[in-house]
């Protein structure tokens, strides 16, 4: 073993503030995330989320129905809430579960940085794989629709901005649900394995529940079925709805800010340094 | 440095009904401080209240004249730490690591890349830097801790247990590593460890914990100093009765592994000789104990027993 002092620069370091030393955990999660799992199902995000809105964009031009709501096809498909789960499980499972269990909590928890910087940044590297699953393959539908004349400049930029609206929507209230869940555990395959539980079983039971007991308010207990709601709302399909989507947005909105502080309050009871 | 490195007034610390820390006391001076007792003496929760991540339930405490628990992120571009347990990133690579380590604690990424490099090359990991974390055997893993806590280059370094599962030959290295880097200068080390030996010849000052009291702290000469001579004594026979021999004489005699010790009075050997002559016991052995960091421990835990927290 070579025994050497290390050899420091003479100039005195200029440390970076909190906002860098944050980006710098966000960096790292996006490219931790950046897995051959993330890029195939994202692979898959995209072609399917095209080829419907293609498709079903050149079949409404030819019988003349071609519409805003045209776009609103792959949020009434299952692949598309499918897929977006899939994203969440491997992007968002481990955010939290992972540092937890091999402990590297430690070491950020014992650096200059607080630790809603720390979750904030485990938010948005989860977030920004959520933005990129749920808005992206939507806009790029669109931007093919565009760039192959299949529809109006106007029509194709309305389509953008509610599939962008919503795409934000759907990825706050999944990114909030990931970390939340992946707060619970020290094992992602369990929180990733939760995130389909817990959503799945809301879309099965929550109408369920609803058509048992004749209160329509339990359907606002499914995020898809909330996520539909205010899709349809947006690309103009006309009621009536599953939910309010007014009342269906906020609730993803705020569950998902909600969702998100809980994650932030288990960290914090993390036994960060002793056994 | 106002305030010494590390001061701490009457400083508890209770965990519901556990008292992990009572009333400590104690003001550091810059240098190699060993935080030294057994396990559960509170050197942990010491440590967590130094980097901010507790607060005590009462007393203060100042960090390089800072306080914690009001300024933890200053204190923490100050202070680097290497945990006991394991906690890297195995996805990473050795220089990956301790790089983002660095970005972390506030260096730019061309600054904390660099002294990746070098502190990597310090610890001995030249060679296997690119290797995922993953591969490394436990003495790399420590050596690889070890750089991500020096890695900013931070004034005072709190290594908890750093030759913890380590095989005689890595504990030899890495105490060398932590003597080489002591001996650097303008660096402080809190080297917390329950192996007394760890802390021989390395460490200038020394805190003595047991069952969350303090029992001594200070420069170690001085503490060594400050209890009287003992004498060490062999014998072929039976100590107990050699010991009770000698305590008719005034003199106790106190038992370490096969040899007996005294303090003798004015140092005079006369009592040690008048009870081998009226026990019939041949003295093998007799002179001056060479004290060490452990026989002070030793003896001030059996002068003040700690008492166990409710």
């Amino acid at each position: 073993m070579s025994i050497s002092a290390p050899r420091y620069g003479a100039a005195p370091v200029v440390r970076t503030g909190r906002t860098t030393r944050t980006l710098a955990i966000v960096r790292r999660e996006i490219v931790r995330r950046s897995g051959v799992g993330t890029i195939v199902v994202l692979a898959l995000t995209y072609l399917a989320i095209t080829l419907i809105l293609v498709i079903n964009t050149e079949f409404a031009s030819v019988t003349g129905q071609l519409s805003l709501t045209t776009f609103e096809t792959p949020y009434s498909s299952p692949i598309w809430p499918f897929l977006m789960l899939i994203v969440a499980a491997t992007a968002g499972a481990g955010s939290l579960a992972e540092d937890v269990g091999n402990r590297s909590i430690t070491l950020y928890l014992s650096r200059p940085i607080r630790l809603i910087d720390y979750v904030a940044a485990k938010a948005a590297g989860t977030g920004t794989w959520l933005v990129v699953a749920a808005v992206g393959p939507g806009l790029v539908g669109l931007a093919i629709i565009g760039i192959l004349g299949l529809a109006p400049t106007s029509l194709v930029l309305t389509g953008a901005g509610a599939f962008l609206a919503s795409g934000l929507l759907a990825a706050v209230f999944f990114t909030g649900l990931a970390l939340a869940l992946s707060s619970l555990t020290t094992r992602s395959l369990y929180a990733g394995v939760s995130i389909f539980g817990v959503v799945l079983s809301l879309e099965i039971i929550a109408p369920l529940v609803s058509g048992l007991t004749g209160n329509t308010s339990v359907a606002y207990l499914s995020p898809i079925t909330d996520l539909l709601s205010v899709a349809q709302s947006l690309f103009g399909v006309s009621g009536p709805f599953a939910t309010n989507p007014a009342a269906s947005a906020a609730i993803l909105g705020v569950g998902g800010v909600l969702l998100a502080i809980f994650a932030g309050w288990r960290t914090s009871r993390v036994e960060v340094v002793g056994e | 440095m106002a305030g010494g490195l590390l001061r701490a007034d009457a400083v508890t610390k209770r965990f519901e009904t556990i008292e992990a820390l009572s009333t400590l006391s104690v003001e550091l001076q810059p240098g190699t401080i060993g935080l030294v007792g057994p396990n559960g003496s509170g050197k942990t929760t010491f440590l967590r209240l130094l980097l901010g991540l507790l607060s005590p339930t009462s007393g203060t405490l100042t960090v390089l004249g800072r306080s914690p628990q009001r300024d933890p992120l200053v204190v923490r571009e100050l202070v680097g730490y290497m945990p006991e347990h394991d906690c890297l990133m195995p996805d990473l690579s050795g220089v990956g690591f301790v790089a983002y380590m660095g970005r972390v604690s506030g260096l730019p990424r061309e600054m904390a890349m660099s002294r990746a490099h070098e502190v990597l090359e310090f610890v001995g990991l030249k060679e296997q830097r690119y290797r995922k974390i993953r591969e490394y055997s436990v003495g790399m893993r420590q050596r690889v801790k070890l750089a991500q806590a020096i890695v900013h280059d931070p004034p005072l370094c709190l290594l908890d247990e750093p030759t913890s599962g380590l095989d005689p030959e890595g504990r030899e290295e890495m105490l060398g590593l932590i003597g080489a880097l002591s001996r650097l200068g303008g660096r402080s080390f809190v080297l917390s460890t329950h192996l007394l030996p760890d802390t021989e010849g390395l460490v200038d000052q020394v805190l003595l914990l047991n069952a969350g009291k303090l029992l001594a702290a200070g420069p170690v000469q001085a503490l060594l100093s400050t209890h009287d001579p003992e004498t060490v004594i062999r014998i072929r026979g039976d100590t107990a009765t050699f010991g009770a021999a000698l305590a008719r004489r005034g003199v106790t005699a106190r038992s370490h592994e096969s040899e007996l010790r005294v303090v003798l009075p004015s140092g005079d050997s006369g009592p040690v000789f008048e009870a081998a002559n009226e026990t019939q016991t041949q003295i093998r052995y007799l002179g001056p104990s060479v004290r060490t960091i452990e026989d002070l421990f030793l003896s001030l835990v059996e002068e003040r027993p700690a008492v166990a927290s409710p």
